[in-house]
């Protein structure tokens, strides 16, 4: 390689560990190198070994892990077994939950001071130091937010302060470990304009471990595909991204929901990765178990990387020959969807688009009307001739913070106004906006586990709060909810087949046992579960079996309309198309309504017919998917399409600051919830 | 696994196997076998107690352990001031402190425990009063507030049980009411509310058996706290009756010939002891296995 001396160099470095007596190869002859001035990505899915790699330079491994092969040379010598000085120093962290890295009881400025101090600046010079590095990463007023403590800050303004702190040593290297997976889009977009903004200023090396190719692939000039504790495949970003010659890492592509182009099904890498148990078992290939080219060769000899194509090294034997052309046109096709290459909406069901696309024509010159709250008029438009399934009008939701000691109220958020639209029985609508818009505040009043300050829900259009009270009878009759985290909603004391078919217990709904076990045979049929889960408990299966568990268990009495709250962001690529498949799937085999909650536009945009766009409690765009995503009229709605990593890799990524950061300063000086 | 039968698939009793993964736990053996030892004792304590522990043998009073010089041997632990065998009423003095244990630490629980799941799962007023009445309770000392009880109520086991459930329903409340309103925030139990459950099936179906490992470890502490009440409430003359044999009260004959017979003193002392730390190092087992924090989830 051409490029300058590696900074950081990984050289054949494998890590063992000694898990029930047997020695396993967690990281397995890992060969990387990150020159000055350079970002390399690590990409790849929950147990790969990637933040592994991050302790290993932190020499902060767990015990019984220790390097056995190979070194780590850092400006061309080993690393010493104590790091000591040179971290926070030469080596800086950027961690992956910004909340949890700052101290809680001090403010930002002591945290701030402190480290200063550390570094050896004159205490004259810290102040206007910190000033001057807090306003470098684009936060507005430094001398007030010195004074605020990590929880009076979003989680997007905590991640730029550690940023602040990570570069204030001006260091060799920062290794930044999932910077952005706990943020939504926008912070996501603009955390990462910064940071590759001080990267450049500084010529710092940055490796940066992401889950997301797509965002590897514009912010880093190389990047390494991990798999199962090996590099798969290593080389330029936009070459890996275009053009992906292992097997895993287009598996990886392809399973990302599309921004442009035709819908299609995703092509879900089935299973999972192997656990660190399995992996001493496996002599070859480690991901031959899920490969969909795999030969009887891969599972017996182990291959070394080699280059397959200029600067891009492959371990895999198969890739390179015949799979290189299929890689070549798909991603040409993918990438420049454009209005050419019009979605496939309908998928063979009567309700299409435009029967419940809103007012299209004129809109683009309506920007100014950002608000949702003059009336029903503005979003549901056209005669409807069912009574629909669910309809919001002009509701209000106002969470009132708890009485203190004297009984005075402190305050009160206002997480829903003026919110008002319909879903028709069959139809898939999809909620997206940042995290705080209110979105999840929408499907607990849909299930009346909240009761709305004003307004109406109705269902069937009859009322469903009419004078009831907190209901206490379960969910309006036809609706269920899939919960965002199947860890919190599965009781870990029962077992699958009595979680599935917990609503058999219930008066309404009671079956004599055998009854029940037949229907929960079914529904992890239906949900693609293997049929020995019907014994296990929750705590055995794997996050997507969990997910899958969490949707059975809301089809047991099959419901009219599904309210699904970000069942998918927690999940892993590969597997998200796989839950993302199924519930297309029982959407149109059950004929079921949909209502998907996300943050993700791709992913609402895979799923939903018509979208609702949420905005600090507004809705402030409602439309035909098409239409939001080809066509969108506000000027929030585009940002947030702005701020998704898009597929082709030449397109320019992360958008200027002033795209983004007008709304997320607005958002910043509105008072923390 | 798999050739379980299907019914069980849809069965309950979770509870029991993650005891059954508690006793792998050396704390849990080591305590489970101590207070297996004691209430073997306790049961069998006409049978091996070698003298009537009531009998007084005025003519030898005071007499050292069988095994020193004046020591004899139908006394194998010497006798007290009024010549009764040590040993036999060390044996019997455990029934009255099993007795007491169990049942002041099961009432306290379930006192306890029922107010907690009420405020807990309630919240709101209901909680607010429980929580200040919990409050208020336990700022009153417990040791005066067990000795009114017992001047109001009179001896008895019956009351020296009441008193002390009485005074120590307060620690489960406080304790299980904080994991309630854990338990209770966990969509599942959102969903069973969905689902149409009533509150009572919930709390019963739901919450209830994700605490249960909790009240039970604590339990087992309250047993040892309950042994170390009553002998202190029969040093005082206000437990059980003069007739009963208490380890509290043998501390307390003791207490005026202790330097001319210090076994009289030292083996109701050991007795109480090795119960509570059995009780302690169980109820420290226990809550290491079935905390879910502490524990890895394989079940």
């Amino acid at each position: 390689m051409s490029a300058p001396e590696p900074i950081l160099h990984l050289d054949r470095m494998t890590l063992t560990a000694r898990i029930g007596g047997a020695a396993v190869e967690v990281l397995r002859d890992i060969c990387l190198a990150v020159p000055g001035g350079r970002i390399v990505g690590l990409v790849g899915e929950s147990g790969a070994g990637k933040s592994m790699i991050g302790k290993v330079i932190a020499g902060l491994q767990p015990p019984g892990f220790d390097v056995t092969g190979g070194q780590v040379l850092f400006r061309g010598r080993p690393l010493p077994g104590s790091r000591g000085d040179l971290l926070g120093r030469d080596i800086a962290f950027i961690p992956q939950d910004p909340l949890s890295a700052l101290n809680p009881v001090l403010t930002i400025g002591q945290q701030f001071d402190e480290h200063l101090a550390r570094l050896g600046t004159a205490r004259a010079a810290r102040r206007s130091a910190m000033l001057s590095a807090l306003g470098r990463v684009g936060l507005v007023d430094p001398q007030a937010l010195c004074r605020r403590y990590p929880h009076q800050l979003s989680g997007g303004q905590c991640q730029r302060v550690l940023i602040a702190l990570a570069f204030a040593s001006r260091p060799g290297l920062v290794v930044a470990d999932e910077p952005t997976s706990a943020l939504d889009v926008v912070s996501q977009a603009l955390i990462m304009r910064v940071l590759a903004g001080e990267q450049r200023s500084y010529g710092t090396a940055v490796l940066l471990i992401t889950h997301d190719l797509r965002l590897a692939a514009h912010v880093c000039d190389e990047v390494a595909v991990m798999y199962a504790g090996e590099v798969v495949e290593q080389g330029p970003a936009d070459a890996v991204l275009r053009r992906p010659l292992h097997p895993y890492t287009r598996g990886l592509r392809d399973a990302m929901p599309p921004l442009h182009g035709p819908r299609r099904a995703l092509p879900a890498i089935g299973e999972f990765m192997p656990g660190l148990q399995a992996l001493a078992q496996i002599s070859g290939c480690r991901y031959a178990a899920r490969c969909p080219v795999r030969s009887p060769e891969c599972v017996r000899s182990r291959l070394a990387l080699r280059e397959r194509a200029p600067r891009q090294f492959v371990r895999c034997g198969v890739a390179c020959s015949e799979t290189v052309q299929a890689g070549v046109s798909d991603a040409g096709g993918g990438a420049h969807g454009g209005p050419t290459g019009r979605p496939d909406w309908d998928g063979g069901r009567t309700s299409g688009p435009d029967r419940n696309g809103g007012p299209k024509s004129g809109a683009d010159g309506n920007g100014g009307r950002t608000s949702g709250a003059d009336g029903n008029g503005v979003f549901t438009s056209g005669p409807h001739q069912a009574v629909p399934l669910l309809e919001f009008r002009d509701v209000d939701l106002c969470y009132e913070s708890p009485r203190g000691l004297l009984g005075r109220r402190r305050g009160a958020v206002q997480a829903v106004r003026a919110a008002s639209f319909r879903v028709d029985p069959g139809e898939s609508v999809g909620i997206v906006g940042e995290s705080g818009s209110g979105k999840s505040s929408i499907a607990r009043l849909a299930l009346g586990l909240e009761l709305p300050t004003a307004g109406r829900v109705l269902v069937d259009g009859a009322d469903l709060h009419l004078g009831a009270g907190r209901t206490s009878a379960g969910a309006p009759s036809g609706l269920r909810i899939v919960f965002q985290d199947p860890q919190s909603a599965l009781n870990p004391r029962r077992r699958v087949a009595r979680l599935v078919t917990q609503i058999m217990e219930a008066p309404d709904h009671r079956r004599p046992l055998p009854d029940r076990l037949a229907r929960a045979l079914e529904l992890l049929q239906q949900t693609g579960l293997p049929a020995d889960c019907m014994s296990r408990y929750p705590s055995q299966l794997s996050g997507g079996q969990r997910q899958r568990v969490n949707i059975a268990r809301a089809l047991c009495v099959t419901p009219r309309l599904l309210v699904a709250d970000e069942i998918v962001s927690g999940l892993d690529v590969s597997v998200q198309s796989q839950i993302l498949n199924l519930l297309d799937r029982l959407r149109r085999s059950l004929g079921l309504a949909l209502l998907f909650i996300s943050h993700d536009l791709s992913v609402v945009r895979y799923l939903c017919e018509r979208v609702l766009v949420m905005h600090r409690g507004r809705i402030v765009e409602s439309a035909s998917t098409e239409d939001v995503f080809l066509r969108p009229r506000e000027p929030y709605t585009r940002m947030l399409i702005g701020a998704l990593p898009p597929e082709d890799p030449d397109q320019q990524w992360p958008p200027a600051a002033d795209a983004i950061a007008a709304d997320a300063v607005a958002a910043a000086a509105a008072p923390a919830g | 696994m798999n050739d379980m039968s299907p019914a069980l698939w849809l069965s309950r009793g979770t509870a029991l196997a993650q005891f059954r993964a508690a006793s792998d736990s050396r704390e849990v053996r080591i305590g489970a076998v101590i207070v297996g030892a004691v209430a073997l004792i306790a049961v069998l304590a006409p049978w091996i107690a070698p003298n009537d522990p009531q009998n007084q043998d005025l003519l030898s009073t005071l007499l050292p352990p069988a095994w020193s010089s004046g020591g004899d041997a139908r006394y194998p632990l010497g006798t007290d001031s009024l010549g009764r065998c040590v040993l036999s009423r060390t044996l019997f003095g455990a029934r009255i402190a099993l007795t007491v244990a169990l049942c002041a630490a099961v009432g306290a629980a379930v006192a306890g425990s029922v107010l907690a799941l009420i405020a807990g799962y309630a919240g709101g007023r209901v909680d607010w009063l429980v929580s200040r009445a919990v409050d208020a309770w336990m700022a009153f000392p417990p040791v005066v507030l067990s000795l009114l009880l017992m001047v109001g109520l009179g001896t008895g086991v019956f009351n020296v049980v009441l008193s002390i459930v009485l005074v120590d329903w307060t620690r489960f409340c406080r304790v299980v009411r904080a994991e309630v309103l854990v338990v209770r925030r966990r969509d599942y139990v959102a969903a069973a509310r969905l689902l149409g459950f009533t509150h009572f099936q919930i709390v019963l179906r739901e919450v209830l058996p994700a605490v249960v490992p909790l009240i039970i470890t604590l339990v087992s502490l309250e047993m040892g706290i309950a042994v170390i009440v009553e002998a202190t409430l029969s040093f005082v003359g206000l437990s059980v009756p003069a007739s009963a044999v208490a380890w509290g009260m043998m501390i307390a004959d003791a207490r005026s010939t202790m330097h001319e017979a210090v076994w009289g003193m030292a083996a109701p002392v050991l007795a109480i002891f090795i119960t509570v730390m059995g009780f302690n190092v169980l109820g420290d087992g226990l809550r290491q296995s079935t905390d879910p924090r502490l524990r890895n989830v394989r079940a």
